[in-house]
């Protein structure tokens, strides 16, 4: 089927002088791009929910884990030492070597991506936890906040410009890695990157701009948000 | 002193002040020889301001972290208000002391409103009630309303110590612990918040403890001063006063500074000290009648004054050397100096002018009597002038 496509294609479309771009695989053909749209609909759905549902896991765990550290310094090394390990795994062959133990699938592909997530969201968070001004916690203890008054109250407020921007990063680094969920048959955009031994720069290009855009889109989502929850940073010294 | 350093009963607006008293309090860190703060016992009563005073490392911030438990005690006790701080929740003893820190340490993330709400928060208050204390209190601390809506980024570095102080005042604490308050300040700010933070003490009589590396800060601020030396002992514990008269070792001698006499004079007003009698004479009056009054007086130069007896000026020999005396002496009335200026302003005022004697009025512009370098100098050496600050029977001297 997917073989059949650019065919097809030429046959519906050569009234419109393009006749060569599909035949001759050209880098990018318009005409076959308006037609072919919808093909991509439900890889991007699929995309997005790889992409969504990673990072949103991967913030959870993160963040557990980051308060655990935070409270208890000692924890830090093991933890950053296995994280850092897991994400040093080679992607393809993390989701490869996954199958064998939990099968193929969305799960499969979902669970590599938010290993893949926690460096970096960690590493955020303890960053953003460590620039809180010794001051505002000191007088926050002071003041009788108790400690988790203190961390949800103060804390990670505070943090949050880190732990967006290790959200952002993560993000960009989730919406590439997320095509490899192909292989273990999670769907997505990479069905249409990884098509076989012929390569369609079309389809290639289209599928490419569409991780891009996903990427961009949940990008600029966390940027709003980071404007909406962090109002202080725009307060113009007087 | 600003705020008199008698005993303040009687009026108060608030929660009332609690006494907070040391007893042989230590502090050890693990892994360190010796302690951080050794054996102290002091009193503070209740509405005085206490300033812990010493070089850095004298343990007096750690001294001070004991009273909320920030730091923990390792033996002995404190007691706030006769209850020990041992027996109570952290949180709990720490929301009914106020804790202003050199840093400030207001929250960036919210408004300068919010940050004074803290505590009345925590303690469940009503929402129109924080918001009723917090307008009061950025009035009370001189600041406008509406800098509430402000991040603390938007303030000076003054505006913020404001805010820091407000914050902790806002539940209305029995005590305060203020750890270097105005040390990130620039002195001029430094020394309007001082004054500020006395006239507010005026009003409210907290019991203060104020930790300070500064020993001007001290003298100024403290009802009392506790001067620590390193390995957290107690040197002396002792009014301003007291301090910079009889520096009980070599230590506190060192330093309160070679310059004591000085600081001294500037805890001193006018009033404080017996003048010298000025022989008076009035326009008209005959210069024999004057020259008689000369003999007798301490000051050896007539003062002419007006029918309210308010100084004119200084007769010379010229001025006097007529029948009567002139209308226009030789030498104006200076300096003029008011009963109730610094004793420090005073001598400076003496020493700048070409005359050795000044002219003492009251409120009303009246001679009050004359002041000279050399009565200052007795004073400062006279025994009668070290009983005047402690009982005699105290110390014996030298």
């Amino acid at each position: 089927m997917i073989e059949a496509l650019p065919y097809a294609a030429v046959v519906l479309h050569n009234r419109t002088n393009e006749s060569g771009c599909v035949p001759d695989n050209g880098l990018f053909c318009p005409s076959w791009a308006a037609d072919n749209w919808h093909d991509f609909v439900t890889p991007s759905l699929q995309h997005l929910v790889l992409v969504a549902v990673p990072i949103l896991l991967g913030f959870v765990i993160a963040l557990g884990l980051a308060i655990v550290a935070h409270r208890r310094r000692w924890l830090m090394p093991p933890i950053l030492g296995a994280t850092g390990a897991l994400y040093t795994i080679p992607s393809i062959a993390f989701f490869f070597l996954l199958t064998p133990l939990i099968g193929r699938g969305r799960e499969t592909a979902i669970i590599a991506l938010t290993v893949y997530t926690l460096q970096i969201i960690f590493r955020n968070i303890l960053a953003g936890l460590d620039n809180v001004p010794a001051g505002a916690k000191d007088a926050g203890r002071g003041m009788g906040l108790t400690q988790n008054q203190l961390l949800w109250g103060v804390e990670l407020p505070l943090a949050l410009p880190e732990i967006i921007a290790g959200l952002r990063i993560a993000i960009v680094s989730t919406a590439a890695l997320a095509t490899l969920a192909v292989f273990v048959g999670g769907g997505g955009l990479g069905t249409e990157i990884f098509t076989g031994s012929k390569v369609f720069n079309t389809r290639l290009i289209m599928a490419s701009l569409l991780v891009m855009a996903i990427a961009f889109c949940f990008d600029g989502l966390l940027l709003l948000l980071q404007r909406l929850v962090t109002p202080w940073r725009r307060a113009v010294p007087a | 002193m600003a705020t008199g350093s008698a005993p303040r009963d009687g009026e108060n607006n608030g929660t009332d002040a609690a006494s907070v008293v040391y007893e042989h309090v230590t502090k050890r860190y693990p892994g360190q020889e010796s302690p951080a703060v050794q054996d102290l016992s002091l009193e503070v009563p209740a509405g005085e301001i206490c300033v812990l005073v010493g070089p850095s490392g004298c343990g007096k911030t750690t001294a001070m972290r004991m009273v909320n438990r920030m730091v923990e005690i390792t033996e002995g006790d404190i007691k706030v208000g006769g209850t020990s701080v041992r027996d109570r929740d952290a949180a709990d003893l720490r929301r009914e002391i106020g804790y202003v820190i050199q840093q400030v340490g207001l929250f960036p993330h919210r408004t300068v409103a919010a940050n004074i709400g803290t505590v009345p928060h925590l303690l469940g208050w009503q929402h129109d009630r924080i918001a009723a204390r917090t307008s009061e209190l950025l009035d009370l601390v001189g600041l406008g309303a509406d800098l509430g809506d402000r991040y603390p980024a938007q303030l000076s570095g003054g505006q913020q110590q404001r805010v820091g102080v407000a914050r902790a005042l806002a539940a209305d604490p029995h005590v305060m612990l203020m750890d270097e308050p105005f040390g990130a300040i620039d002195p001029i700010a430094r020394e309007r918040l001082q004054n500020e933070f006395l006239r507010l003490q005026g009003e409210i009589r907290k019991t203060v403890l104020f930790v300070t590396h500064d020993i001007d800060e001290a003298i100024k601020m403290g009802d009392r001063v506790a001067v620590m030396k390193n390995g957290g002992h107690l040197a002396q514990f002792a009014t301003p006063a007291e301090l910079l008269m009889d520096p009980a070792d070599d230590f506190v001698e060192d330093f309160v500074g070679a310059d004591r006499a000085l600081k001294r004079l500037s805890l001193m007003r006018v009033s404080d000290i017996d003048l010298w009698e000025a022989p008076l004479a009035f326009v008209g009056q005959a210069t024999s009648e004057v020259k008689l009054k000369l003999h007798r007086a301490e000051v050896p130069h007539v003062l002419l004054v007006d029918s309210q007896r308010r100084p004119l000026g200084w007769l010379s020999e010229r001025d006097l050397a007529g029948e009567v005396v002139p209308e226009h002496p030789d030498s104006p009335a200076e300096p003029r100096l008011d009963r109730d200026d610094v004793m420090r302003d005073a001598l400076a005022n003496l020493l700048q002018s070409e005359t050795q004697y000044a002219a003492v009025v009251d409120a009303s512009g009246e001679i009050d009597g004359v002041l000279s370098v050399e009565i200052i100098s007795e004073f400062l050496g006279s025994p009668e002038a070290r009983e005047e600050e402690h009982p005699a029977a105290e110390r014996p001297h030298d």
